[in-house]
């Protein structure tokens, strides 16, 4: 055979850029080496609220009836203080220093084992303050669990059933599977089998093209890794943006994920990493002369092919993304180069009266058609406020999520109203400390990646990436009524 | 109240138990409206006061509490009865047969159940050991069946053996060879609707030293019982779990728990292959100890979209009369019984409601520290004292009593005989869907 071998596959990729990690070091500890294992992790830590949050419950004891009953109970036990002081509560409610006669509502869970005992005495009430939390999309229990999670960083756990309604709309109608006996991983969650939830963004050409010197000709794969399939998504514009800002940076730093921030904030903040994602618009491209070093990733908001390729000449190693609303042709811009979309919608998940379950598979099932999907990357935000949302907008086809409403929430922000949109948005954060909010952000983190293993770990799947697009691991509501229930018809008759 | 002779510890929980129980039988009529803080989607505040009636009274409420469906919204809550016309009704004074067989292979012993349900597998460690009797005392009385769960088999079940299910899970807690000697049906859990394909945990507060002793463990360290058997890869390897119970107890059923992934008609079909007597199809509404909430809600679908899927690909398979179907996991009334037979199971299996009627308030605190305060969910010395199992006996009996009189009057109404006829019969139900309008001809309930 005359035809001699002129490269080898090692040199070949020698020649790639390398897949990249953002820089995790943090300071006052130490960066693993290259040659250590490093299990990813995110460090948790109790972190409370700064601004008090209701209590789920409102204790109303009537006292002179709560004082009569003692007495009775008094005489009934012969003085026996110990028996007659004793209460049916045992978180605590009733253990100040004057008993029911001040209750500690904050301890109060509900369980209702006093009032059953003494209905005459004591009542509990749903707290209506809990009621006002959110707006109509971020309902008060999302904010409950948000919160949970970003205090503690970690999965809620419950006894007894699942007290919800049945499936319902949006992301409710969407049940994920399991995999009930044959699967490959053995116990993924309890992290006796690793699963993967990082994912790559950025260009990835189907095959490499070599010349006859084995030097590399075509496109080559441009990407970063990020070790959770979530980034931090511009936050509404806020008069808090000075405080709010670095904390966003600073805490996808340490989750080894990105966070997208307005260049001119960027420049303004003097905020360093190549874990930030300068957002840019075609007036803001003075600002990229200012940044202090090269990004990994940058941000185009809106499409401007102009402005793109400028960007793609002057940042030749950088993944360009391209943020558009999520009902845009996309074949269209992949045929002029595109390959990584933040695709968005409202906070509440719609563009018109579309949910984004539908705009994604559409956008998804678009770059299949086209025969483009393993090229393309996905990122979208928009109604992902919580665990379950990821999984689950991974399912109908995105690589990522962009989080937005449910960041504020963990910082404890409150809504003015509707939160619908960046323009007409109302948010009010408390005065914020960069170690509380950028815990928060990484406790809420842990809690939602972890949440994702439990997903993940119940289909069987090893990695995230093998999640995207796959809807057969999923079933919608209003397929299986129709499957089940739309062809029976009843005898008639009435009662 | 009898003070003489008694520990104040002794007055103090006789106090409570006094109280509790005048709750439980006076609140259901109170004219304070609902209880504000009671109840959910699932559990209406009203569902619960009407199962405390129940099993009370041992017939449903006559006051307006609402004691057929809850508020979810979908499932069973939007499931009406296309009832006949009065003249058409089954008459009182016929019999309505409301037993099931738990064998319908043509080999093995015969097993019939007179109702159409026995008790889910609650462990030892996630309720208490009173309650784990009361339900054996029901069982025995009902000549129905409960089940160990995954915990061990304390021996004060032993003397209601006939009438107990040994649960084999993944974590094989307090599993030994005479437990599987002593069971007429033997569980194998493969998964649960709850928490499916994440395994049981027990959590440490609640691993007391009674606790792990049964379980052969050490104290306040939490369990996992993970998931998922890791003997088992195939339907060839379940046929080999049950080949492996049936050398040991050659005269027992074999049962197989699992839960409603997309592929549950095929899972239903396997397990019939292997040999299993009964298919339990476990949904994602039940009860259980400790379930991350991202697993009740989101993984799995509803025992009602399960329930036919599986049925109709039995029939298909033509083995449909050679298994038993029984229905998991989220099952609060004698309507939905009803309402899942005739979607195409033989018969249901209760946890939650039976914890119901003894005082739970579904106020999901089954985790945390000492567990239940109503003394269900626990394994506090002090605290499982609150219910004695004769108490809690005679209350989940009647219960019974309560469910079986109303399902003689559904099956009545739609002008059947026994509850096996009402099987399958999806015809007889509508389903008043989200998408408007309901499928079927009219909602009469």
């Amino acid at each position: 055979m005359s035809d001699r071998v002129l490269f080898s596959i090692d040199d070949a990729f020698k020649q790639l850029p390398p897949a990249r990690l953002p820089d995790r070091s943090v300071s006052g500890t130490s960066t693993p080496s290259s040659s250590t294992f490093h299990r990813y992790h995110i460090e948790t830590r109790p972190t409370p609220d700064i601004v008090p949050f209701p209590s789920r419950f409102r204790v109303k004891v009537k006292k002179h009836g709560l004082i009569g009953m003692l007495l009775r109970e008094l005489i009934e036990y012969k003085g026996n203080f110990k028996v007659a002081l004793s209460r049916p509560c045992l978180y605590g409610v009733f253990s100040g220093p004057v008993g029911g006669l001040a209750p500690r509502e904050e301890l109060c869970v509900g369980c209702l084992r006093c009032t059953v005992q003494y209905p005459h005495i004591v009542q509990i009430y749903p707290n209506p303050e809990r009621r006002r939390l959110g707006d109509s999309f971020v309902k008060p229990e999302y904010v409950d669990t948000i919160m949970y999670e970003a205090r503690d960083g970690r999965v809620p756990v419950r006894g007894a059933g699942y007290r919800g309604l049945f499936g319902g709309e949006g992301w409710d109608g969407l049940w994920t599977d399991m995999s009930e006996i044959v699967r490959p991983t053995r116990d993924g969650i309890h992290g006796r089998e690793f699963i993967s939830t990082a994912v790559d963004i950025g260009e990835k050409p189907p095959f490499l093209r070599f010349d006859k010197q084995g030097e590399v000709v075509g496109p080559v794969p441009v990407m970063i890794t990020t070790q959770v399939p979530f980034l931090f998504d511009v936050p509404a514009y806020t008069n808090q943006s000075k405080s709010l800002l670095p904390i966003l940076s600073e805490a996808a730093r340490q989750i080894e994920s990105l966070a997208v921030i307005p260049i001119q904030s960027v420049v303004e903040l003097s905020l360093i990493g190549q874990h930030l994602v300068p957002l840019i618009t075609p007036d803001s491209l003075s600002c990229l002369d200012q940044l202090s070093s090269s990004p990994h990733m940058l941000m185009l908001d809106g499409w401007d092919l102009e402005c793109y390729e400028e960007l793609k000449r002057r940042f030749s190693g950088t993944v360009v993304c391209v943020r558009v609303p999520m009902d845009t042709n996309l074949v269209e811009m992949a045929q002029q180069g595109v390959r990584v979309f933040h695709l968005t919608a409202n906070y509440h998940g719609y563009i018109g009266n579309r949910f984004v379950i539908d705009l994604i598979q559409q956008a998804h099932q678009s770059l299949v058609d086209a025969g483009i999907r393993e090229e393309v990357t996905l990122i979208g935000s928009g109604g992902i406020v919580l665990a379950e949302h990821v999984p689950k907008a991974i399912i109908c086809g995105l690589d990522a999520v962009a989080l937005d409403v449910a960041l504020a929430v963990a910082l404890q922000a409150h809504f003015k109203g509707e939160c619908i949109d960046q323009e007409t948005v109302s948010l009010s954060f408390p005065r914020l400390n960069m170690d509380w909010g950028v815990q928060r952000l990484m406790n809420l983190a842990a809690s939602w990646r972890d949440q994702l293993l439990e997903v993940m770990g119940a289909m069987g799947l090893r990695e995230v990436r093998r999640l995207r697009g796959e809807i057969g691991r999923c079933m919608f509501q209003k397929d299986l009524e129709r499957e089940i229930f739309a062809e029976h018809g009843g005898n008639g008759g009435g009662i | 109240m009898k003070l003489k002779g008694k520990t104040s510890e002794a007055q103090i929980i006789a106090k409570h138990q006094e109280a509790l129980h005048r709750g439980f039988r006076t609140w259901p009529g109170l004219a304070y409206n609902r209880p504000p803080a009671m109840g959910d989607a699932r559990w209406t505040a009203d569902l619960i006061l009407a199962t405390w009636v129940q099993a009370e009274m041992g017939r449903p409420p006559d006051n307006g509490l609402e004691y057929r469906v809850g508020g979810s919204g979908g499932g069973f809550d939007v499931l009406t009865f296309n009832f006949l016309l009065r003249e058409q009704w089954v008459p009182e004074q016929e019999t309505i047969d409301t037993s099931i067989s738990l064998n319908r292979r043509p080999y093995d012993r015969k097993i019939e159940i007179p109702v159409p349900w026995y008790g889910a597998g609650m462990s030892f460690g996630s309720i208490s050991e009173q309650i784990m009797q009361a339900r054996a005392k029901a069982a025995r009385q009902w000549g129905t069946f409960t089940c160990t769960g995954e915990g061990g088999y304390p021996e004060s079940l032993v003397p209601y053996r006939e009438h107990m299910i040994t649960q084999v899970a993944t974590g094989m807690f307090g599993v030994r060879e005479e437990t599987i000697l002593w069971a007429p049906i033997i569980e194998f859990k493969y998964a649960q609707g709850a928490k499916p394909g994440l395994g049981g945990h027990l959590l440490g507060d609640k691993a007391t030293a009674s606790v792990t002793k049964m379980r052969e463990s050490v104290p306040w360290v939490s369990l996992f019982s993970p998931f998922p058997f890791h003997s088992v890869y195939s339907v060839e390897d379940h046929k080999k779990h049950i080949d492996w119970v049936k050398t040991i107890n050659p005269g027992a059923l074999v049962s197989v728990k699992v839960s409603t992934p997309t592929d549950v008609d095929m899972v239903a079909v396997g397990s019939y292959y292997a040999g299993a007597h009964i298919i339990q199809i476990d949904g994602g509404y039940g009860g259980t100890g400790a379930a991350p909430e991202i697993a009740k809600k989101n993984i799995a679908m509803p025992i009602e979209l399960a329930i036919p899927k599986v049925h109709r690909f039995l029939v298909q398979e033509g083995i449909r009369d050679e298994v038993v179907l029984m229905a998991s996991g989220g099952i609060r009334t004698a309507d939905d019984i009803a309402k899942i037979i005739a979607l195409g199971a033989d018969g249901c299996v209760l946890g939650t409601t039976e914890l119901v009627a003894l005082g739970c308030t579904r106020c999901s605190n089954c985790e945390r520290g000492r567990g239940c305060p109503f003394g269900l969910t626990t394994t506090d010395p002090q605290l499982s004292q609150l219910v004695d199992p004769d108490w809690g006996a005679e209350r989940i009996g009647r219960l019974y009593a309560s469910y079986q009189m109303q399902l003689r009057n559904i099956v009545r109404r739609l002008g059947l005989q026994s509850m096996r006829e009402l099987r399958g019969r999806m015809d007889l139900l509508n389903y008043r869907g989200k998408e408007g309008g309901h499928h079927g001809s009219r909602a009469t309930h």
